[in-house]
């Protein structure tokens, strides 16, 4: 054989950030799957909703009734331990970018700190809601809500401990560093959703 | 560390021995080599096994399927007839329904883009080839649950949407519409991993030159269909899944005594149903595009209409749901909307047929087998569609919603827009899969047997359903006069059934000693004709660059190759979105046990989840278990030492000053 025209890509580098590697648009197909799932149970919610004249449903004791909307607390705090975790993950993902290994250590850390508080005070959030996930179909679709962001957290938080472990036992190389800014677009997701349902669940009750 | 900084992509003249290229082939089929044996069926990602397996299990689903409608037919075929009693009938009807949709249909079309979207970029695997693993593991793990079910006379028997309140814990008690439900959920996880794989796959490993507006129809039609599966497998997946909470914890979702909605099901399930009629339709349309093109010898007229057409298609389809719920109390407005919207479906479908017939018109045309069945997928497919439009209009819904007319309908549409152009898929690619080509004379006798035998079956069933005859009934009376035509769907059936048996015929003798394929048999002019029939484990020894939207029909000597790439570990080239220009040297992970191990972790939790909700926290540790294995697992495990040694070979000469795009 003779000569041959080529492309020659042997400089090419194995992986880069964002839309150029295919990391990004798996992890962002799949949250386009779970962003599905989140309308399809909110659009529930609010469908549901009309079945009842009174949302959420009187709550009748022999004496006085009781107040049936959600109590504020746990979800609030949660909601504030959630906004805070932005800032660790972003210091993190950051200095994954920068290749700046000791920030990323950091920011990872303080995230497991918060999302093991995120899931401990979701534990309080499913009393809060005072109906069980039996009682109705108002506690049903609650629980389910809160339920389905709580997997996210568990999922999250399992990603999370996986790489936090790499990233401090093995190495700091640019497959993981990918790996962690697409860990990153996931929590921010899991805490941009959690507004939307602490919206809906907390606040839309008392103000439509 | 500073991010590294490509540097542009060189074209360049080198030269290319024979013996540099032994030695290339010599490395790569050392480096791809597939494992063999039980161990190697569990450890395998290569997306050409992965998608034949898929396809290989969606067939033998199909033919139990096939058993079920003959069972049926046997059934229906004489007045008062005793062949089933009602709770097989039952039974076999919501089985037939839940196989042909769930473990037939939609698997099988996007298998074919799992094994073909590759090969038609240009790329050596998918994007995600382990996640792609575990999408099958999943797959066949629901369909065996659904059949060792139903052979332990546990088969879901609410019909295959499972309506609440019929489905429901009070009316149906029992484990039979648990099974149901787990059963969709396997399947839509399986679907959603193979819509991931697909985006990533045909978005971001393209062959240098091949821009968006290069990219086969076929390709564009399973991305489409990617999309969609993106948004409308959710929906039924929270469906059922809030089903079987209903079911298994008492939930009260779509119990109407605590506040809950029968029609919400209907809503949910239909969101996803009328979407699903598409993502078994649009990858169909992506196989008749490259048939037409490779037997009519000339470029498609129209190809942005039909890309358009394509997207379109999928937007529409997501607006049509009500359409299958007239019969319920919803608004007229609303329904109203819903018949507008059903009937401007049909604008973008007649663009492409015409788009199709522009292509076909005074074209010297080849009849083989596979322009047939694309034929015969024109005739079956307007029928069927104009009975759709006769179905969108509410009065006349009303009058034979849930009658033969409407089994008669939804078989035209799928049937004849789906299985049609599949058989004639069948025809055109068995060469790639096998290296062998399919008779043609059994071929015409295949299609003729299924035309005729189709249309025998399915069209009485029109005048049936216009005779008032329900559909799900075991049995009927002879006073009312359904006995003949019955009896001539049921003998249509056999015929049916007679055709398929001689594609099987067709496929044992052609593996036996069908006459050789050669690479293109078909002159055709996609880049899977590139490579050899069947192509090696590597896909392509060098990936191909594209210079025009048909590959093979536009290239020259002078088209360059892409060079560079490892021979010592598995690589294959990362392009950009849109212009596909060269980004990354990506490492395809190999062979891997985990998507196996994960597939188990998940179908611990739905299938002992039937029974306890504690299945789920412990499916989680296990499949947590399972994914820090699949994390911390080498990205290849048949080349370790190599992973670190990133050189590829270099080029003999200097390179020119010239950038890729200019190519």
């Amino acid at each position: 054989m003779s000569t041959r025209r080529v492309i020659d890509v042997s400089e090419l580098p194995h992986h880069d950030f964002d839309t150029v590697d295919p990391v990004w648009w798996g992890n962002n197909g799949l949250l386009a799957i779970e962003t599905s799932m989140f309308v399809i149970l909110i659009v529930t919610y609010f469908y549901l909703r009309q079945n009842f004249t009174e949302w959420p449903p009187p709550i009748a004791l022999m004496t006085a009734p009781l107040n049936p909307l959600p109590s504020l607390g746990p979800g609030t705090w949660n909601t504030v331990l959630l906004l805070f975790s932005i800032l660790p993950i972003a210091l993190a993902d950051l200095s994954s970018r920068r290749g700046y290994r000791a920030g990323a250590q950091f920011g990872l850390v303080i995230c497991l700190l918060c999302g093991a508080g995120a899931i401990a005070l979701r534990a309080f959030e499913f009393p809060a809601v005072k109906f069980r996930w039996d009682s109705n179909s108002y506690g049903s679709v609650v629980w389910f809500l809160l339920g389905m962001h709580l997997t996210h957290l568990v999922t999250l938080m399992s990603e999370t401990v996986l790489l936090t472990i790499w990233i401090f036992v093995r190495e700091f190389d640019l497959k993981h560093r990918l790996d962690l800014t697409a860990l990153a677009i996931y929590w921010y997701w899991v805490v941009g959703i959690w507004l939307v349902v602490y919206t809906v669940v907390y606040w839309s009750p008392r103000w439509l | 560390m500073a991010q590294a900084i490509p540097k542009p992509v060189q074209l360049v003249d080198i030269e290319l021995t024979e013996a540099d290229i032994a030695r290339d082939k010599r490395e790569m089929e050392r480096t791809w080599r597939r494992p063999k044996g039980l161990w190697g069926f569990l450890v395998e990602t290569d997306h050409k096994v992965i998608g034949l397996r898929y396809i290989i299990t969606a067939f033998i689903f199909f033919l139990f399927g096939g058993i079920e409608a003959a069972l049926m037919r046997i059934q229906l075929a004489f007045p008062e007839n005793h062949f089933l009693n009602p709770d097989r009938y039952n039974q076999v009807f919501t089985v037939h329904g839940t196989t042909m949709m769930f473990l037939f249909a939609v698997p099988i079309v996007t298998a074919m883009g799992i094994y073909f979207v590759p090969l038609m970029i240009g790329a050596r695997d998918v994007a995600f080839p382990r996640l792609n693993a575990y999408g099958y593991f999943v797959y066949l793990i629901g369909g065996i649950l659904l059949y060792t079910s139903f052979l332990l006379n546990t088969g879901p028997d609410a019909g295959w949407f499972s309506y609440v309140p019929l489905a429901g814990p009070s009316y149906s008690p029992g484990k039979r519409v648990d099974i149901w439900a787990q059963m969709i959920t396997f399947t839509e996880i399986s679907g959603l991993a193979g819509a991931i794989v697909v985006i990533g796959t045909a978005f971001k490993m393209r062959a240098p030159g091949m821009s968006l507006n290069r990219i086969p129809l076929f390709v564009w039609a399973q991305v489409v269909t990617a999309f969609m599966i993106l948004f409308a497998m959710p929906s039924v997946m929270l469906a059922s899944g809030l089903l079987a909470s209903d079911r298994l914890v008492d939930t009260h979702i779509f119990n109407p005594a605590e506040g809950g909605d029968a029609i919400l099901y209907q809503h949910m399930f239909w969101f996803f149903g009328h979407p699903e009629v598409y993502i078994i339709f649009i990858p169909a349309l992506g196989f008749i595009s490259p048939i037409i093109i490779a037997f009519a010898r000339r470029k498609i007229f129209g190809y942005t209409a039909m890309v358009l057409s394509l997207v379109a298609t999928a937007f529409i389809g997501f607006g049509l749901w009500v359409h299958h719920m007239f019969a319920t109390p919803l608004p007229q407005l609303g329904e109203s909307f819903f018949t507008a919207a059903s009937m401007m479906i049909a604008i973008p479908t007649g663009v492409q047929i015409f788009c199709w017939l522009a292509t076909l018109w005074g074209s010297k045309l080849q009849m083989r087998t596979p322009l047939l069945f694309v034929l015969g997928f024109f005739t079956i497919f307007v029928i069927g569609g104009l009975t759709g439009l006769m179905l969108a209009s509410v009065p006349l819904d009303l009058q034979i919603h849930d009658t033969f007319f409407v089994v008669a309908h939804l078989h035209y549409v799928l049937i004849g827009g789906s299985v049609f152009p599949l058989f004639g898929a069948f025809y055109y690619w068995f060469p790639k899969w096998s290296g062998r080509m399919l008779g043609e004379r059994l071929g015409k006798w295949n299609f003729w047997l299924m035309f005729i035998g189709f249309n025998l079956v399915f069209f009485p069933m029109h005048q049936l359903g216009l005779k008032g005859m329900p559909r799900r009934v075991y049995t009927y009376l002879p006073e009312t006069g359904w006995g003949n035509l019955n009896l001539l769907a049921s003998i249509g059936a056999f015929i049916l059934a007679i055709g398929v048996l001689v594609f099987i015929v067709n496929a044992i003798s052609a593996l036996r000693a069908g006459e050789v394929a050669g690479d293109n048999p078909w002159a055709a002019d996609s880049l899977e004709w590139a490579t050899s029939s069947p192509p090696p484990d590597y896909n392509f020894l060098y990936l191909p660059t594209v210079s025009g939207r048909y590959a093979l029909w536009s290239q020259t000597d002078k088209t360059p190759i892409v060079y560079g790439l490892s021979t010592q570990k598995r690589e294959t080239l990362v392009t950009s979105v849109i212009a596909a220009n060269p980004e990354l040297r990506f490492d395809v992970p190999g062979t891997s046990i985990w998507p196996f191990m994960v597939a188990l972790a998940t179908a611990e939790a739905f299938i002992v989840g039937i029974f306890t909700p504690w299945a789920f926290p412990i499916g989680a540790v296990l499949a947590f278990a399972a994914l820090a294995g699949w994390f911390f697992a080498d990205p290849d495990h048949s080349n370790k030492k190599v992973i670190e040694q990133t050189e590829g070979h270099r080029p003999a000469t200097q390179p020119k000053e010239l950038r890729a795009e200019e190519a």
